[in-house]
């Protein structure tokens, strides 16, 4: 089980989070068709590292990006996503 | 056989072993008290049932596996050596028949040329009959302990512990660094899975003794570090998680507060492991007899429960450490016989005792229950003693597990001829033997491979080795497969090395050359039930409770699961079957009225100025254009283009809407409209907040619900699709007057907390006009009929707007989630399931048949709910038929193999009822 | 204690030293802000006399509390009346207290208790009185909010709250 450090919690541990899906698979608003079902449809899926969407979802859920490598778990960067962040 | 510090405590514990009544002293385990009794023969091998004593004193222990406990407390395949006896424990010997001693299956052994490396594959090729012959007598024949047929009466806990220090081996070193970590003011853990500190030092006595042990344990804990004994770090994962297995009774005894074991899950800032090392047995023929022990587990017998187990020794070494289990028996008055040392040479002082150089033991000879004589060769040189013990040490092997899962590298130590930890992935180091192994003597002997014995609890000898390296493989992974070496429940502690060394000989290799299979967790046997938690008790999750549920479990109903969700299925009169009570109820709706309970539905406030773009990227239909007061149909779809959801939406306000949506699908809904909302479009100014559980719903349907909704709220009722605030019994409501049951329907939503007064009211109008409560069967009967849809039913994730016949209400400017996915040109091919009705033409159309014609093709498509024409009598269906639009008319079969049902069938339209809608009107 | 709550006899499980207790429902809201939230800050801690909390913390007294557990989201107790026309057209209060059940641990081992089945440190010292924390224990998610040294209130989903409330008065029998 991973420690995933929630932007806006802290250090927390895997089961509070769910996955949803990689970055590079979600369109960018103005896509076409074809575009956009070339991105959901074709991925890199590298042995390595990659960035993944994750929800908070049994914490503050919130949207997050975690830079992980998929053999190692090292997971170099978390960042937030989201409305802006307040005071 | 009571050696001279055996503690004479006086207080004698009772316990049993096949039946038969024996005593033990307080601290010992199972296996010392066996041994102190004489008793030498404790079970019978996996495979060939030759007899086996107890060959460690630890965890490892290979061979003295029992069954301790009664009924649902017993624990098959539990080391004798790993469990500490109390008062009545009862220890029960494996797999032999009639009993230990005469044990008819023990004739397998003599068949063991047959049961070689590989058998079980063998017996796959050619003749299907081979494997057929031997199945039913192999089944019966091999295996180890049976597992309990009875459900176990204790509970079993897990909790989360945070430290900044975990040492794993309450060893000397283990000690020293938790005491170390704790006096420097850290959060420390020290886990042991003995049940004393420092076990080691009564074995081996040095500068630092048990007082040491014990002095440091209180320091430890006054600092506020934990000490957990009877605990095994079992799993290491990622991110300095480390699982430990912690007994708070025995096996098989009764625990003091109802927790049997407890399942820690440990985060740490930095983890230690302090693990020791495993000694190694030697291979030569007969080396399984009981009476063969590994010489520091002699040790501790004679040290630390003053058990002697022979009086006749004989010690076979490669090393320096067996000398000093000389030296323990000689203190405890045994005789040692002789030393057969493999070293060439004499290494260090003069023992004093009878040793030879150059010397390896090549076979023994005794009766099932004890060891008479060891025969070896010296300098090439056959010789034979009489003995009733012989102690050996092939080495030691480092405990690396837990380093090698958390993603360890090994590196090979020559002089120890073991693999120690190299580079770690993960925040943890190792100290103590497990990372410096004492030095052996390299050579292994030429021994005769036959009954030379590696991996004892699986019954692999140096044979199967070679055999498996003669039938070509290589790998140490395909070797370990083949073999089945090292994959029984002591997952080749003392077996591994053996095996390898043996391997890389074949190879011509150096040992790190050949490999290592993978070490995974857990290190020990983990009980089932410990991984269930409290879950092992209950239907494995906690059941979703209704607001109204006293309400309705006062009416007795027929409780259906739904998700994690009950709800009642029918509310039965005497006597009355469930189908009789959900016809009764659905009539009642048709005819006059009735109320149910849909508080499950997934609902979400959505408010703020762009809350309409919210839901038109959310919905496929548009949403836009809805006045105040007024709600719509609607449905959802991935981005692929496929239905996933389906609901209603309203506006209850100029800014504020209501989203309801499917109950199975609340939660992935609940995430789709936080992904859509925060990943995709940040920007929005929108508040989405779920009131699945703060809204209880209750839904009252019928010809006459229009005049009980008055009659509770003293107002006139909002028309088909349009929703208004009231009250009723002074409580504040939303009705929205929506109908999935096919009648002029409302659904009355309010706060849970005052749901009851509600319900109750609503009730007793229901009641005093005629009607009745319906439950889940009645509402499918109903919705079948009307035409509508469920998801998991009909909307099953395969379908598109197009098949449901949904694609008129698809929102023409597009933007919604799902506009692309629907352009793909093979979701517009002919060929497609579409949604059909179905109506029996002779027989009663099953649940989940599939449709085929008359000409036996390949299905064509499937029944996705049945039910009866609630008015009318008949069946009737709804179904998923490919290219359905085009095929009204046509007749098919609805069959179901699995039940043994069928019926013929005729396509329609997906409307039995009302299909103008007209009863929505008023 | 921080937070005088009156106690039921609802429920009630005395153990050694943490006693787990359902409290009366209540009115709760989920306040939301989606735009200018430095505005909403000013203009509520001028109506309100305290500022909006921080993450993991909670803020005011009985008459009006918040708490943080979302970064735009916080859980409001208390009267919240003032709070639309402070939010204005930056964000939205929405009730929810229906669907909540309120859970009153007392007793100084409220966090071990709260260790079984979960996986949130609440032993850390920095899970101080006034700190909040949303986490998942035995499956359910929970709200924590830390009232004093002897109690922890926990916000829990009222379908689920007669479950948690089973596991946690047999866990409170084998905390030793």
């Amino acid at each position: 089980m991973m420690l995933i450090n929630c932007p806006h919690c802290g250090p927390r541990a895997q089961s509070e989070f769910v996955y949803e899906r990689t970055v590079d698979s979600v369109a960018p608003a103005g896509a076409s068709n074809d575009e956009a079902m070339q991105i959901l449809f074709t991925r890199s899926n590298p042995r390595g590292v990659d960035d993944e969407i994750w929800r908070h979802t049994f914490g503050c859920r919130a949207w997050m990006v975690v830079t992980r490598h998929r053999v190692t778990n090292e997971i170099s960067q978390v960042r937030a996503v989201g409305p802006e962040a307040l005071p | 056989m009571t050696g001279p510090s055996r503690p004479n405590s006086g207080q004698d514990i009772s316990f049993t072993f096949d039946g038969t009544r024996y005593s033990a002293r307080a601290g010992d385990t199972l296996a010392a008290a066996l041994l102190a009794n004489g008793i030498g023969l404790v079970g019978r091998s996996f495979k060939y049932h030759r007899p086996r004593g107890i060959m460690t004193a630890g965890v490892e222990e290979p061979n003295a596996l029992v069954t301790v406990g009664e009924g649902g407390r017993a624990e098959p395949n539990t080391r004798a050596t790993d469990v500490f006896v109390y008062d009545g424990l009862a220890a029960q010997s494996q797999n032999r028949w009639p009993n230990l001693s005469l044990d008819f299956g023990a004739i397998l052994g003599l068949a063991a040329p047959v049961f070689s490396a590989g058998f079980y594959y063998k017996t796959f090729f050619g003749s299907a009959k081979r494997w057929m012959f031997y199945e039913h007598f192999i089944r019966k024949a091999a295996g180890l302990g049976n597992a309990p047929r009875d459900a176990d009466p204790d509970r079993f806990s897990q909790r989360a512990a945070f430290c900044d220090v975990l040492v794993v081996g309450a060893g000397p070193a283990g000690i020293a660094a938790a005491r170390e970590a704790a006096d420097a003011g850290k959060r420390v853990i020290l886990v042991e899975q003995d049940d004393i500190l420092g076990a080691s030092l009564i074995r081996d006595p040095q500068e630092l003794d048990s007082a040491w042990a014990k002095e440091s344990a209180d320091r430890i804990r006054a600092s506020g570090g934990h000490i957990l004994t009877r605990t095994t770090a079992s799993g290491y994962w990622e991110h300095d998680l480390v699982t430990l297995t912690q007994r708070l009774a025995e096996p098989g005894q009764v625990p003091a507060n109802g927790v049997a074991q407890r399942l820690w899950h440990v985060r740490a800032g930095q983890v230690i492991l302090a693990t020791g090392s495993i000694e190694r047995p030697m291979a030569f023929p007969h080396n399984d007899r009981p009476g063969v022990m590994l010489s520091q587990a002699v040790r501790t017998y004679v040290r630390r429960f003053g058990v002697c187990p022979g009086q006749r020794v004989v010690i076979a070494t490669n090393n320096d450490d067996a000398y000093l289990t000389a030296h323990a028996l000689k203190e405890a008055g045994a005789q040692i016989v002789a030393i057969l040392d493999a070293r060439p040479a004499p290494a260090g002082q003069e023992h004093g005792f009878t040793t030879f150089n150059n010397a390896h033991p090549l076979a023994t000879k005794g009766s099932r229950h004890c060891l008479k004589s060891v025969s070896g060769i010296v300098d090439g040189i056959p010789k034979s003693w009489d003995a009733d013990l012989l102690a050996v040490s092939g080495g030691f092997t480092p405990v690396v597990h837990l380093h090698c899962q958390a993603g360890g590298t090994l590196e090979w130590n020559d002089a120890a001829q073991a693999f120690v930890p190299g580079q770690s992935r993960q925040n943890v180091k190792t100290i103590g033997g497990a990372a410096s192994p004492a030095p052996v003597f390299s050579a292994a002997p030429v021994v005769p491979a036959k009954k030379s014995f590696v991996d004892f609890q699986n019954d692999v000898t140096l044979a199967d080795v070679d055999l498996a390296w003669a039938e070509g493989y290589r790998s140490v992974e395909h070797l370990k497969r083949y073999t089945t070496l090292g994959m029984a429940t002591d997952q080749g502690k003392t077996s591994n090395m053996g095996a390898l060394a043996r391997l890389a000989e074949k190879q011509g290799v150096a040992i790190p050359e050949a490999g290592l299979t993978t070490f995974r967790p857990p290190y020990t046997p983990v009980t089932m039930g410990l991984f269930a938690g409290t879950a092992a008790k209950d239907a494995g999750a906690h059941k979703r409770r209704l607001a109204l549920f006293d309400v309705h479990a006062a009416k007795n109903p027929i409780w259906q699961p739904l998700g994690y969700w009950f709800r009642p299925r029918a509310y039965p009169m005497a006597g009355e079957s469930l189908a009789e009570a959900a016809m009764r109820e659905a009539r009642s709706v048709r005819t006059a009225v009735g109320m149910t309970d849909v508080s499950t539905l997934a609902k979400f406030e959505i408010s703020g100025p762009d809350a309409v773009a919210l839901l038109e990227t959310v919905c496929a239909t548009s949403v836009g254009k809805l006045a105040v007061g007024r709600g719509r149909y609607t449905f959802m779809l991935r981005e692929d283009g496929f239905v996933f959801d389906d609901g209603t939406v309203w506006r209850i306000d100029e800014n504020r809407y209501l989203l309801t949506s499917s109950t199975g699908g609340a939660d992935r809904m609940a995430t789709h409209l936080s992904y859509v909302r925060n990943y995709l479009h940040p920007e929005l100014r929108v508040s989405v907040v779920n009131v699945q559980e703060h809204l209880a719903g209750i839904a009252i349907a019928g010809p006459k619900a229009k005049s009980v909704l008055a009659t509770l709220t003293g107002e006139e009722p909002p028309r088909h699709m349009s929703t208004v605030g009231a009250k009723i019994a002074g409580v504040a409501v939303l009705v929205l007057a929506a109908s999935y049951s096919g009648e002029r329907a409302f659904e009355i939503y309010v706060d849970a907390r005052n749901a009851e007064p509600v319900w109750a009211e609503c009730e007793t109008a229901v009641v005093g006009t005629g009607g009745c409560l319906y439950g889940l069967e009645a509402m499918e009967f109903l919705r079948i009929e009307k035409g509508h849809l469920v998801v998991g039913g009909e909307i099953d994730g395969r379908m598109t707007p197009l098949d449901l016949a949904l694609d008129k209400m698809l929102n023409t400017g597009g933007g919604f989630i799902g506009a692309a996915g629907l352009t793909r040109p093979a979701l517009s091919e002919a060929g497609r399931r579409q949604l059909v009705g179905l109506e029996a033409v002779e027989g009663s159309i099953p649940e989940g048949s599939m449709l085929v014609t008359a000409d036996g093709k390949s299905p064509e498509g499937h029944v996705t709910a049945s039910a009866f024409r609630i008015m009318d009598g008949g069946s009737l269906a709804l179904g998923q038929l490919a290219d359905g639009f085009l095929r009204h008319g046509e007749e098919l079969i609805a069959t179901s193999p699995t039940r043994g049902q069928k019926a013929r069938v005729r396509v329609v339209a997906p409307h039995f009822y009302d299909s103008a809608g007209e009863r929505y009107r008023d | 204690m921080l937070h005088p709550i009156s106690m039921t006899a609802q429920g009630n499980a005395i153990v050694t030293d943490v006693t787990v207790s359902t409290l009366p429902s209540a009115p709760l809201w989920a306040f939301e802000i989606w735009n200018n939230p430095d505005a909403v800050a000013t203009r509520f801690a001028a109506a309100a006399g305290f500022a909006l909390p921080e993450m993991g913390t909670s803020g005011g007294s009985d008459a009006l509390r918040l708490i943080r557990y979302e970064p735009t989201v916080w859980l409001v107790e208390g009267d919240a009346s003032a709070l639309p026309s402070i939010l204005d057209n930056d964000g939205a209060l929405t009730a929810i207290g229906g669907g909540v059940t309120r859970v009153l641990m007392s007793g100084r081992g409220w966090r071990r208790l709260l260790m079984e089945g979960g996986v949130f440190d609440a032993e850390s010292p920095a899970f101080a009185v006034g700190s909040s924390a949303a986490t998942i224990i035995d499956h359910v998610n929970i709200r924590l909010l830390v009232l004093s040294e002897d109690a922890c209130l926990a916000y829990v989903p009222l379908s689920y709250a007669q479950g948690i409330l089973h596991f946690w008065q047999e866990a409170a029998k084998a905390l030793d």
